[in-house]
């Protein structure tokens, strides 16, 4: 019963980071029906992006107080949001009108551009990064949750249900979601459409340099590496749950978290050591396969209409 | 006519060079980038530190010597190509070859075939089991690290059980297999064998598996940074048993990356002696931090071990061919700064230290040596 809730717990607590990542990849592909592979490194710069703000307020980083660490949250947040307005701008605008795969590599480029230039900058080490709360172990029911992970958690929620508001109850979200829906129609209705996908490229980033702070903060490293694994899952989360579409995003993502604790926990255990917990990226694969050939739009993917087929069908 | 005396003086000047002075090359390869580049630029840096000083008095016998460092990245297939390059290159007579043994396991059949005589420091002890003629390791072998930490975990923690987790590399599970066996051996009981991915950073899920069967010790065959990413979620998760490591968690990021307070007591066996355990290591550490501006790494004293290996078979080597080393180099007999050294015929050192020691406060001390 206790690790039955532990369990629970260790993939709540990845499944809101895979989420913040996830919902970037489905925001992005809604309105350009692009994939933007550089997300990943979103993901990454947020936690260094906090860690250098840290360092420039307190010196030490390892003794950063709570007020500094809201601080570095905030700022890197927001910084890493306009850090993707300008990719935008720079790498995916003048290329809006040719083929799909164009902007596409060009995110592949930008993605490899920053993991290169955060490892000729800060070293290809990775480096120790201080936890965002002072761990506290809670018992409940005998398993054990720390206050780390409740943080995590809460933060997680708290940016979710602030995008479920965003686009959904804001003017600013009936723009996206016009522009989402056909961005020719929208254009001709007078609709402000590089204001829209610059709005999806500030949000984005800024959720998954969210998730990038939270997650060097509960691992306590980071590395200029660690958004490429974790941009993976998260890509993997968001088709799983139907790519485009933003509930599907999260459900997708804790979807592939509970697969993956449950792997973890038992495949180790069960057959002592034969089969490791390399095995849990088979498991996550496996499902993402059958879902897909149940559902080949993702389990909440979007209604495909005759319309958006011939669409998509360009990609 | 003028391009004819070119041409001549030239062809004059290449008559000239070789007659001076030898020079002779070591080829040096390990990570020098990634994760694991620490280990390799401090073992390297140990070593070029005595060479430069060799060459400074003028070589051995007037025998000056230049090195060609190289990244292998702690990859097989990048160490495979700067094996392939050093057999090509004919200066190259000695090899300081390779920080992991993976690597080294796919390195050394190539230097075998070009008669490339080597200083291999992968631990794993099946590398000098596979009867290769040219290759010494001058490092104790893991069947050397995981024995002391048995020992100790038996014997001054009075641990009965233990739990044994490998990231399944080659470095990791042998080692982490050793263990098992000296622990048993000893008496101890062996409750698990759990198996992780070298890329995980997420035990939680292992852990919660770990935590109900209570073990007094676990003992965890992995490299950095795992082992500090496992240090750090074993104490969160409220796990209290005394946590073994092998080499690779013998530096500062271990301490640092898991946070002082998860790492208190942790155990980590490793080849290298305090910094002030002799007057001549301390002589090295100075020396070292003079040279570089930071403190010897983990491996540096090897490195450096190795130069004075190397000069002992400069001065007993007939000639300066790659077999001509070889044969200096399996007989050498030299007193270093680690101790008196020599190889028996697989190329194992005959007598080879093992340290252990335990994280206390943000320091590493010394609780036991063999």
């Amino acid at each position: 019963m206790g690790n039955l809730i532990q369990q629970t717990v260790n993939a709540l607590t990845i499944g809101s980071i895979y989420a913040l990542i996830a919902l970037g990849y489905t925001m992005v592909y809604g309105v350009l029906r692009m994939i933007n592979f550089a997300h990943g490194e979103m993901f990454m710069l947020g936690a260094y992006v906090a860690f250098l703000i840290l360092s420039m307020l307190v010196g030490d980083v390892g003794m950063a107080g709570a007020i500094a660490l809201t601080v570095a949250f905030v700022v890197a947040v927001f910084l890493v949001g306009f850090i993707g307005v300008g990719i935008e701008r720079v790498a995916y605008k003048p290329l809006r009108n040719s083929t799909r795969l164009a902007p596409m590599l060009s995110s592949l480029g930008v993605s490899l551009s920053l993991v290169t230039g955060m490892q000729i900058l800060a070293g290809p080490q990775p480096v120790a990064f201080p936890s965002f709360f002072p761990v506290v172990r809670y018992e409940v029911l005998g398993g054990t949750i720390t206050s780390m992970q409740i943080g995590i958690l809460v933060a997680a929620f708290v940016l979710m249900f602030g995008l479920h508001f965003l686009v959904n109850r804001s003017r600013i979200g009936i723009i996206v979601r016009a522009v989402s829906e056909s961005r020719p129609t929208a254009q001709l209705l007078g609709i402000n459409v590089n204001g829209a996908i610059s709005m999806v490229f500030f949000v984005g980033p800024l959720l998954g340099a969210a998730g990038g702070i939270l997650y060097a903060s509960y691992y306590g490293i980071m590395s200029p590496t660690m958004g490429a694994v974790i941009g993976l899952k998260a890509f993997t989360a968001a088709i799983l749950g139907g790519i485009g579409s933003i509930p599907g995003a999260m459900l997708g993502a804790f979807i592939l978290a509970f697969v993956e604790v449950g792997g973890t926990a038992l495949l180790p255990v069960i057959t002592h050591g034969v089969l490791g917990t390399e095995y849990r990226d088979v498991l996550t694969f496996a499902i993402l396969i059958l879902v897909l050939l149940v559902r080949p739009a993702g389990i909440l993917g979007e209604a495909v209409s005759e319309e958006s087929i011939v669409y998509k069908r360009e990609f | 006519m003028r391009k004819f005396i070119a041409t001549l003086l030239l062809g004059a000047s290449l008559f000239a060079g070789p007659a001076m002075a030898e020079q002779i090359t070591i080829g040096l390869s390990a990570p020098l980038s990634g994760p694991q580049a620490y280990f390799g630029t401090t073992w390297h840096n140990g070593f070029k530190l005595y060479v430069d000083k060799l060459n400074a008095d003028g070589g051995v016998n007037g025998v000056t010597v230049a090195y060609d460092q190289q990244d292998d990245k702690a990859d097989p297939r990048e160490g495979t190509l700067v094996a392939q390059k050093f057999c090509d290159n004919d200066k190259v007579v000695l090899g300081l070859v390779n920080f992991n043994s993976g690597v080294a396991q796919s390195t050394l059949p190539i230097y075998e075939d070009c008669s490339l005589p080597t200083m291999t420091f992968g631990s794993n002890p099946s590398l000098t089991k596979q009867g290769y003629k040219l290759m010494v390791r001058p490092v104790a072998n893991d069947l050397a690290g995981a024995l002391l930490p048995a020992e100790y975990a038996l014997g001054k923690l009075s641990a009965k059980t233990a739990l044994v987790v490998n990231d399944k590399q080659v470095f990791g599970q042998g080692i982490s297999e050793i263990f098992a066996k000296n622990f048993q051996d000893g008496g101890g009981k062996v409750i698990d064998t759990i198996s992780v991915a070298p890329s995980d950073v997420d035990f939680a899920a292992v852990l919660a598996q770990i935590k109900p069967k209570k073990p007094d010790v676990i003992y965890l065959g992995a490299v950095m940074p795992q082992l500090a990413l496992f240090a750090k979620q074993m104490h969160e998760q409220g796990i209290t048993a005394t946590l073994i490591v092998p080499d690779g968690g013998y530096t500062p990021d271990l301490i640092k990356q898991a946070g002082e307070p998860n790492v208190q007591g942790t155990l980590v066996a490793i080849q290298v002696p305090p910094m002030d355990a002799s007057p001549e290591i301390a002589e090295f550490a100075k020396l070292y931090k003079a040279k570089y501006g930071e403190e010897a790494g983990p491996y540096s004293i090897y490195g450096y071990v190795q130069g004075q290996i190397l000069e002992q078979v400069l001065k007993t080597t007939k000639g300066l061919t790659r077999e001509d080393i070889n044969t200096a180099l399996h007989a050498v007999k030299v007193k270093t700064a680690v101790g008196e050294l020599e190889f028996d015929e697989t190329g194992e050192l005959k007598v080879a230290p093992s340290y252990l020691y335990k994280v206390e406060g943000s320091k590493f001390q010394l609780v036991g040596s063999k």
